[in-house]
């Protein structure tokens, strides 16, 4: 038998508890961003999808606890050739959206691939890597699961969002080092890829080669980043008003519906990406402290039902989707204060989008799973 | 292993460490400086107007552009605290002779925010350097040069090219429902085409930031968020062939006018109307309303006396007759009884009537011809080329006791008749097929056969002559009705294609080939047999034209609405048209225009192959 209703004496409740205080927070926080004081029909809208889709992504939590995690690992394979198949089908029947194509129509609800393909491309990879954990030392163990890895982040670059990639390349290398990947070979693939990078871009400034795997904006992205000062055509606007807008909030924040920035639109993609920044402005630094701390308590939790896993591959699974939620929160939340450079990235849990939301919670339906198997169950 | 776990951990703890602590830096010891520049203290706003996009011609001339203008701004941030903004509006009145109370009440009506107030759009040159040379005396007044809508032509294509203004308050309220972004003073398309492709057309302003110190003075760009300009719109009129139909139409309008004023048996014309259309796509070549208007006077703001001398106008030049004029077609309505006839009652090319006296009755009612004596035999063809009365009564009548005339309701409305053809242009009416339901329900009788034979030569029925010419365009091409369009294309400032707009088919209409093929043969045998109606003026151009004429009665004796509608080549047809005289007496004036209009069309074309 599949379930016992004794498994759930062994969850981890800070898990599913900070989760719902990061969910109300994002509700409160996409209400302002949303303008709902202010009779908005759009707001009223944002918060009914974003609910359906915590609805919609509960009920993922659910089914997932009626099997055991070990099933992905069983069925690895065909979930690697689903997430293959849908992120290429993109090409032909997907639509874009802010300069990103991979986002599939259906009915009213757009959904982008590329978010649940993080959590999947985690299932296939913990079994790569589990499978092969005695040649991880090894240069054939060590390109086997990066081969797997480089497929579907090579066709996600070329729906233009590289900020997923990036999520992808991140797990990669947290799941390996947690699964015991020889540091030399990460050292050099990583700073390879990033010499790679620079080279490229390098290139492009100096000599003018076309880019590849990069847009215009994206370049545009990093330039201000490295350099906000250069600010000619206000490619620098998004994050000048999103640092205005956190640093205004001060210790106490200005109070729900009462920030400038975030009300009087001074502020792009407030209820989605810059939505931290709205947290910051109106909830301050104390709020701000909150958030952060409330992350910390969730990934310090994931990481020990990674250690307290019953085997390998639940050690991995619970590893990768702790790095996946590790990189969204890094980025989004150093974008927001200038720390990375301006990508995509949601803020898991707390940003609009139904695609993150519903992806973040099968995450969490996972860690939970490996979290309440983690012992032999005693009838 | 589980060291590798811890090192994640800590370089976990590290990382939302460093977060917390660059959230302390921003918002703790710098959070004072931003909060400063969040209210807007220390933060001020100028627009950088964005120009709105072009119209041209298929062939890429300009019809509608910007220039050069300068609109008056208050930046309420720069002005210094111990300046009241009264004194201030008051002082710029008195230097630049504006007056104060229009200047006071665009000030108070615009929200208050750290942005810029737009206090006068397009002020004089002499204005901007008596305002440049008093800057001192005026912190915080702000001249920015903006652009004007400029419809090069003039009066050419007014009616369907449109004009813009300052956005109204209901506007405003709709467009931001709808979820477009604009403010108060934006301007917007009012009518025509720039209302109809306004969200492609307008541009999006940019924002200057600039961080002010206590005086208001600029201590630095913080940021500039670059203007936007608009979409162009290429259109499928062709600026030569508008012009010279418009030309010819305003020409013969008044000298028609002229006759008449001479003789009391001859009404003026009270307007006029013509299109062009590629009858195989639905693209309009030309669409001209007369008389005309000059947009550019609704841009440069007109007074309230010069627009009620337009609204008041009795010959209407504000009217887009081609689109919105709902009258009876008359003759050229039998094309329609025709296809009835034809789909119905198996009425052949070579049925042959009877017209013994020039009347038609039923019971004691006499419905007459517009010949006072017979024609004796005549197959369907002639009758056509005739404009015979007497044998679309009898069709008319027959129609009638099949189905109480639904049927002929029902064929118009397959042509479009009775619905909006989907022009890309606002304001276009539908006209009215009346059929038995129509009359219980607003007269309470029944549809008599009577009624029946009115409609069968036109009368009753009314139609746009956009709908006209669409009908026409059906018989052409064998049976499609088109979507007619006026814009062909959306490009963007880099001439790259943002919309680019196909022929769409509305329906394929549901009667046979052979149908086709007989109306095309009675529009021929009009428009060429020494006997139809239109064949001396058309019967010897340089082109074979297809036709059919029409006069159509309009209660007061003699005040008739003359209709031409045609396409030619007639074997291999590459326009329809339609001229239309609004109480013009009689079709026979309509036909020279047509005849030139024809000419002028074909020899554009040998002049672009013979190059």
């Amino acid at each position: 038998m599949l379930w016992n209703r004794k498994l759930f004496k062994n969850i981890n409740w800070y898990i599913p508890i900070v989760t719902i205080l990061l969910i109300a927070i994002g509700i409160l926080a996409i209400s302002s961003a949303a303008e709902l004081n202010k009779e908005s029909y759009t707001g009223i809208r944002l918060i009914k999808k974003q609910l359906i889709s915590v609805v919609l992504g509960t009920i993922f939590i659910i089914i997932i606890q009626l099997f055991d995690y070990r099933i992905f690992q069983h069925y690895a394979s065909v979930i690697y050739i689903g997430t293959i198949g849908v992120l290429a089908i993109i090409f032909i029947i997907g639509t874009t959206a802010k300069g990103t194509t991979g986002w599939i129509s259906l009915g009213s609800f757009n959904f982008q691939p590329s978010e649940l393909a993080k959590v999947t491309m985690i299932l296939v990879l913990a079994e790569v890597i589990d499978r092969n954990r005695e040649e991880l030392n090894y240069l054939t163990g060590f390109l086997k699961p990066f081969i797997y890895v480089l497929i579907p982040t090579l066709l996600i670059i070329l729906q233009n969002d590289l900020g997923t990639s990036l999520v992808l390349i991140v797990i990669f290398i947290g799941m390996l080092f947690v699964g015991g990947g020889n540091i030399r070979f990460l050292v050099l693939i990583f700073g390879g890829g990033f010499s790679l990078v620079v080279l490229l871009i390098a290139s492009h400034l100096l000599f003018n080669t076309p880019l590849i795997f990069f847009k215009k904006y994206q370049l545009d992205r990093l330039i201000v980043f490295i350099n906000p000062g250069i600010d000619p055509t206000g490619i620098g606007y998004n994050l000048i008003q999103s640092k205005i807008a956190l640093g205004s909030g001060r210790i106490y924040g200005k109070g729900l519906f009462a920030g400038t920035q975030n009300q009087l639109r001074f502020l792009p993609e407030k209820h989605t990406d810059f939505i931290f920044s709205v947290i910051g402005e109106e909830f301050g630094f104390i709020g701000v402290l909150v958030v952060i701390i409330l992350y910390l308590i969730l990934l310090w939790q994931i990481i020990n039902v990674a250690r307290e896993a019953k085997d390998n591959y639940g050690r991995l699974v619970a590893t990768g989707i702790a790095a996946m939620f590790f990189f969204h929160v890094l980025e989004n939340i150093g974008m927001t204060m200038g720390l990375m450079p301006i990508t995509g990235l949601p803020l898991p849990f707390i940003s609009y989008g139904g695609s993150s939301m519903v992806t973040s919670l099968i995450a969490i339906g996972l860690v939970i799973n490996v979290n309440i198997r983690r012992k032999k169950i005693v009838f | 292993m589980d060291e590798r776990l811890k090192v994640f951990k800590i370089v976990v703890v590290l990382t939302l460490l460093i977060l917390a602590l660059r959230a302390g830096q921003l918002q703790l010891f710098m959070g004072d400086y931003f909060y400063e520049l969040s209210e807007g203290n220390r933060l001020s706003e100028r627009p950088i107007s964005a120009p709105r996009g072009k119209v041209m011609d298929k062939k890429g001339n300009i019809l509608v552009s910007n220039k050069e203008a300068y609109d008056l701004y208050l930046l309420p941030n720069e002005v210094s605290p111990e300046i009241s903004v009264e004194d201030l509006l008051q002082e710029l009145a008195s230097l630049t002779g504006l007056d104060y109370g229009i200047l006071q009440t665009n000030y108070d009506n615009q929200e208050r925010s750290s942005s810029a107030v737009l206090l006068r759009r397009n002020i004089s040159r002499e204005m901007m350097v008596i305002i440049k040379e008093n800057k001192d005396a005026l912190p915080g007044v702000y001249i920015e040069s903006s652009s004007m809508r400029d419809y090069v032509y003039g009066e050419l294509g007014a009616h369907f090219l449109g004009y813009v203004g300052e956005i109204s308050l209901s506007e405003l309220r709709e467009f931001n429902e709808s979820g477009y972004n604009y403010r108060g003073g934006d301007i917007v398309g009012k009518i025509g085409l720039e209302m109809e492709y306004e969200q492609f057309l307008r541009g999006h302003d940019g924002i200057e930031q600039i961080e002010v110190n206590s005086r208001g003075q600029k201590v630095k760009t913080l940021s500039i968020k670059p203007p936007v300009p608009g979409n162009d719109l290429v259109l499928n009129i062709n600026l030569e062939l508008q012009q010279y139909f418009e030309d010819i139409l305003l020409e013969e309008f008044y000298r028609l006018r002229d006759i008449a004023a001479d003789d009391p048996e001859l009404f003026p014309p009270t307007g006029a109307a013509g299109i062009v259309m590629n009858p195989n796509s639905g693209e309009i070549l030309a669409i001209v309303s007369v008389p005309k208007f000059d947009p550019n006077k609704f841009v440069s703001g007109l007074s309230y006396e010069e627009y009620a001398a337009l609204n008041n106008d009795p010959l209407k030049p504000l009217f887009n007759r081609p689109i919105m004029s709902q009258v009876n077609p008359g003759s050229v309505f039998k094309l329609v009884t025709g296809t009835a006839a034809v789909e119905n009652l198996g009425v052949r090319a070579d049925t042959v009537f009877y017209d013994r006296n020039g009347k038609y009755t039923i019971g004691e009612w006499e419905y007459r011809n517009w010949l006072s004596w017979g024609e004796g035999e005549i197959d369907f063809i002639r009758s056509f080329a005739r404009s015979n009365n007497v044998v679309f009564y009898q069709l008319g009548h027959e129609l009638y006791k099949l189905d109480r005339g639904d049927k002929m309701a029902w064929t118009a409305r397959q042509y479009g008749f009775g619905s909006l053809s989907g022009i890309d242009l606002p304001g276009e009416k539908a006209g009215l097929v009346p059929d038995n339901e129509w009359k219980m329900r607003t007269q309470g009788e029944i549809w008599y056969p009577g009624d029946a034979v009115h409609l069968a030569i036109g009368q009753k029925i009314t139609v746009t002559p956009l709908q006209l010419v669409n009908f026409i365009s059906v018989i052409a091409n064998g049976g499609t009705l088109y979507r007619p369009h006026l814009a062909d294309k959306i490009i963007d400032a880099n001439g790259e294609v943002v919309l680019d707009i196909k022929p769409e088919i509305i329906r394929k209409v549901p009667f046979k080939k052979s149908t086709f093929e007989i109306l095309r043969k009675g529009m021929i045998a009009a428009a060429n047999e020494p006997y139809g109606t239109a064949s001396r003026q058309l019967r010897d151009l340089s082109v074979k034209v297809a036709g059919k004429t029409g006069t159509a009665q309009t209660g007061i004796a003699g005040a008739n609405h003359g209709w031409f509608a045609g396409f030619a080549p007639a074997d291999d047809p590459e326009i329809a048209l339609v001229v239309f005289l609004e109480e013009g007496n009689s079709s026979s004036y309509t036909l020279p225009i047509a005849a030139r209009v024809i000419e002028k069309y074909f020899s554009m074309q040998v002049d672009e192959s013979g190059e």
